[in-house]
């Protein structure tokens, strides 16, 4: 049994590997980018859709409703990474009922290089919003909460990793060791809850890195927005 | 070991290739697509919006023509009675007129009628009377009924009286043209000469006198001047006759208009 699929190497030469963890993503990759293709081609504008343009515009405008929700800002800077992290996540991890498919988010590989993207996405959006001065965030009260706030920044994305890591592994680990117990039925059930966990997780990401960019971002807030929010984020972390 | 760093490489590269492919086919397009939609729907939901003030205008209009006609009904109603009173009234003097001017038409058609009739009947009556008369006196007395007439007339010319003798006097004087007798028949040389002879004594000196045929006068004969008239012929006593037929028939004429009024 593997616990994560980088171990499973399929082509190699010299220090460049190709593992099933790259693989699978660039599968799912090819999966999201061709199928978005081919629903984008012929797209309307009038009121009658096609049935996945419907879907991908639910998709979409939830989407953008909830960054809208999270941020109070506009969602169009933010959606690009949120909403991809989210489809990623989630597209990765419904495509584990599929046999012989391996969720690269299984791999702490891939969690932590989400993870590192938001790490380094929080800042950049910040900056970008409110220039260096974001900076003087991190030596706010005083200049001793500055290793606090740096150990609190790294600790988080590693939060956010291994949570990710931990649920996909962990469900796809369950369902092998109860197909060698209980060879019927119940790995299906445990199968749909692990759909069902995959989504969660990968809304949970997504929402994650919002607020932690949200949380950067904000400028001037109201009380009542901000505590809403900070709630969200305490609700998620637990 | 759990992490490798050449995969966490790999697909921080492969996360950062599909955030730029997705914004480029799936967010980018679909997002267009949106706005665009919504400002189709905005566009359309705005000129559904116009057409509704419009029509509540229009409504609005028609309420206050309606309104304002509710409360001109009434007085539109009278003057549309009055101007169909106006009307009937002129149609009525019309086909009054036009009844009048039939009637009037139509008694002068009876008046002339009447009137050639009785002018008909008079020249009969007279022709008629005249034969029955020569015939009468023919086989009664041996008398010729124009040599008779010739008589009554000389006889007259010589029983004039003063003013009249005077008046023939003076128009024989004065008058250059010549005094001209007429007579329903030819007057023969003889009587003719006794004629102007006594026109001659009773002017005092020479007449010219001139005789005429003139068959309207129904055996008779005479002599006009200066706006006298010495004559006799049967019109004098047909006139008579004529004026009691004129009265019966006018009697007639008023009973059956009567009847037909009542009828």
């Amino acid at each position: 049994m593997h616990i994560t699929p980088d171990t499973l190497i399929v082509f190699q030469w010299g220090p460049v590997l190709l593992n099933k963890t790259i693989l699978f993503t660039w599968c799912v990759m090819v999966l999201m980018v061709v199928g978005s293709w081919l629903i984008t081609r012929k797209l309307s504008t009038e009121t009658h859709l096609s049935r996945w343009q419907n879907l991908i515009e639910v998709l979409v405008t939830g989407m953008r409703d909830e960054i809208r929700d999270i941020s109070g800002q506009d969602p169009g800077r933010y959606l690009s990474f949120v909403g991809t992290l989210f489809l990623f996540i989630a597209v990765s991890n419904l495509l584990g009922i599929v046999p012989g498919y391996v969720p690269p988010t299984s791999s702490f590989s891939t969690a932590a290089a989400l993870a590192l993207c938001v790490f380094v996405a929080v800042p950049l959006y910040a900056v970008s919003q409110k220039g260096l001065s974001y900076l003087k965030e991190y030596i706010e009260p005083s200049i001793f909460m500055l290793p606090f706030n740096i150990i609190g920044e790294i600790s988080r994305t590693f939060a956010l990793a291994v949570r990710l890591f931990g649920n996909i592994m962990s469900g796809t680990i369950i369902a092998a060791i109860l197909l060698g117990i209980a060879p019927l039925i119940f790995p299906v059930l445990m199968q749909v809850l692990g759909l069902l966990i995959g989504l969660i997780q990968a809304y949970i990401f997504a929402i994650l890195a919002m607020v932690y960019i949200a949380a950067a971002t904000h400028v001037q807030r109201k009380e009542g927005e901000a505590g809403r929010q900070s709630e969200k984020g305490d609700l998620s972390d637990g | 070991m759990l992490i490798d760093w050449f995969t966490v490489i790999a697909q921080i590269i492969n996360f950062l290739v599909l955030v730029y492919l997705l914004k480029r086919f799936l967010y980018g397009p679909i997002i267009r697509a949106m706005d665009e939609r919504e400002k189709k729907i905005a566009l359309s939901l705005e000129g559904a919006r116009k057409k509704k003030d419009e029509a509540d205008l229009e409504a609005k209009d028609y309420r206050r023509k309606n309104r304002e006609f509710d409360e001109h009904r009434e007085e539109m109603f009278s003057q549309i009675k009055e101007e169909a009173e106006v009307r009937r009234k002129d149609l009525i003097n019309e086909a009054r007129n036009q009844v009048d001017a039939g009637r009037t038409k139509w008694y002068e058609a009876i008046h002339r009628e009447k009137e050639a009739f009785l002018q008909d009947l008079r020249r009969r009556a007279g022709r008629q009377t005249c034969a029955i008369s020569r015939q009468v006196l023919k086989e009664m007395a041996d008398v010729d009924l124009e040599d008779h007439v010739i008589h009554v007339f000389i006889k007259r010319l010589l029983s004039l009286n003063k003013d009249e003798t005077e008046a023939l006097k003076e128009s024989i004087h004065r008058l250059p043209q010549k005094i001209s007798v007429r007579s329903a028949f030819k007057i023969p040389g003889k009587p003719a000469g006794e004629i102007k002879e006594v026109l001659r004594n009773q002017a005092d000196g020479h007449v010219d006198v001139q005789f005429e045929v003139s068959p309207d006068l129904i055996c008779g004969i005479e002599l006009k001047f200066q706006g006298s008239r010495i004559s006799w012929n049967v019109d004098d006593y047909l006139e008579t006759l004529e004026e009691s037929l004129v009265a019966a028939l006018e009697n007639k004429g008023e009973k059956a208009a009567d009847k037909l009024s009542d009828k």
